[in-house]
């Protein structure tokens, strides 16, 4: 089903693919002229697959629960913000904090991301193929960010949890992110991802970034104060 | 507002369709134009608190964003004679550029220069009679989009501003990198 909007309101689309249910035959939808509107499928609870033919402004598909959506152009700040799960493919770049505190489901950008890509990340799976802009994984407390690109400054600053993975270049390492060893189990991981997602990729070429846990919270010490 | 032989600012307070409508802007030609709605946050909603601003003949500055260090600036670059005519942080961005080109500097030494002296988080787009000029500070949190095509060059906070420009689809569209100035 085709969704124009240049006729129709960005916030019927929405509320269409929110509400498709299962029961429904029809599970296939294009959305065209996005023209950069903001939040275009934002919290799509079903399991359908939405295509957008053109370039989207903020925000676009977050909180995505269970939805495939692809954008066939670029992406404005929060790309997939929030997401639950599904799936989320750009095949353009995407604009600054795509896939900010997603908590699971594949976010994959097919070109760059700028700054702050995964920010806050808790458990989603991002896959930029070109390379992220600076403080990437800030705060990241779980899930994957896997870079195939390089990588600019200050990447994984205050991290937790989640991991980085890089093919190609860090410009710069942030406060208390280290190297760690790739090791066979973090190998099979990788692989496992690239995989289930039809990208290939050899899991051996990428290094492994981490938290050293040196920051106030991984400190035993500070226990006390509460 | 502006003065000088090749820039001519208008501006004003009201929606920006009236603004727009009432100066005729649309009977304008040229080469370049910079447009900018103020949200304010470091000044009054004025005429005077209103971009671009303009400190010097045919040059214009436009700001996303606010400057902390503007007070301090505002003083030394008085005692060098730069006249202010409100409290506005980006009239100080604007002095700012008016002085160091008065010094001999080019518009892109210039916006470098402001990196390290002037703090705060920004996105300026500078004019001058020749071109105009784009830079994001180094933490980038105010955004911008470039829209290049073999026709022209548009900027903008967001995609959504320029979507009805012709052939913009297939035209080339990068977000510019921190800290480094872009020059038309």
């Amino acid at each position: 089903m085709n969704l124009d909007l240049n006729k129709k309101k960005l916030r019927e689309i929405n509320q269409l693919l929110q509400n498709v249910g299962r029961e429904k035959n029809n599970r296939s939808f294009q959305i065209l002229n996005p023209q950069g509107q903001h939040a275009i499928c934002a919290g799509l609870k079903d399991d359908i697959e939405v295509s957008i033919k053109g370039h989207t402004g903020y925000y676009c598909a977050g909180m995505n629960k269970n939805a495939s959506i692809t954008v066939h152009g670029n992406v404005g700040t929060g790309v997939a913000e929030n997401m639950m799960s599904g799936k989320v493919i750009i095949k353009g770049n995407a604009s600054q904090s795509a896939g900010a505190t997603g908590h699971g489901g594949s976010l994959i950008i097919e070109g760059d991301a700028s700054s702050r890509c995964g920010i806050s990340m808790k458990g989603i799976n991002i896959i930029v193929k070109g390379s992220v802009g600076h403080m990437s994984a800030f705060m990241a407390q779980k899930g994957n960010l896997i870079i195939l690109g390089d990588a600019d400054a200050d990447l994984g600053d205050s991290i937790y949890e989640a991991k980085i993975f890089v093919k190609g270049k860090v410009k710069s390492l942030g406060s208390d992110c280290i190297e760690k060893q790739m090791d066979d189990k973090n190998i099979k991981e990788l692989n496992k991802i690239f995989k289930d997602l039809n990208i290939s990729e050899d899991a051996k070429k990428f290094k492994r970034y981490g938290s050293a846990r040196n920051l106030y919270n991984f400190k035993i010490d500070n226990v006390s104060s509460y | 507002m502006g003065y000088g032989k090749s820039i001519n600012i208008f501006k004003q307070t009201g929606n920006p369709k009236d603004v727009v409508r009432k100066f005729k802007l649309s009977s304008f030609s040229g080469t370049h134009a910079i447009g900018h709605t103020r949200m304010a946050t470091e000044s009054a909603i004025t005429t005077q608190g209103s971009h671009p601003y303009s400190t010097s003949e045919d040059e214009c500055l436009v700001h996303n964003g606010s400057l902390s260090n503007h007070n301090n600036i505002r003083r030394s670059l008085k005692k060098e004679g730069q006249k202010f005519n409100s409290e506005n942080d980006t009239e100080v961005a604007a002095g700012y550029i008016s002085n160091q080109i008065s010094k001999g500097e080019n518009l892109e030494e210039t916006l470098k220069n402001s990196l390290k002296d002037l703090d705060g988080f920004y996105t300026f787009i500078a004019g001058t009679k020749d071109g105009f000029a784009l830079l994001r500070d180094e933490i980038a949190c105010k955004p911008a989009v470039v829209a290049e095509t073999k026709d022209y060059v548009a900027v903008a906070s967001e995609f959504q501003c320029m979507a009805h420009l012709p052939n913009v689809n297939t035209a080339k569209i990068f977000e510019p990198k921190p800290g480094i100035v872009y020059h038309w």
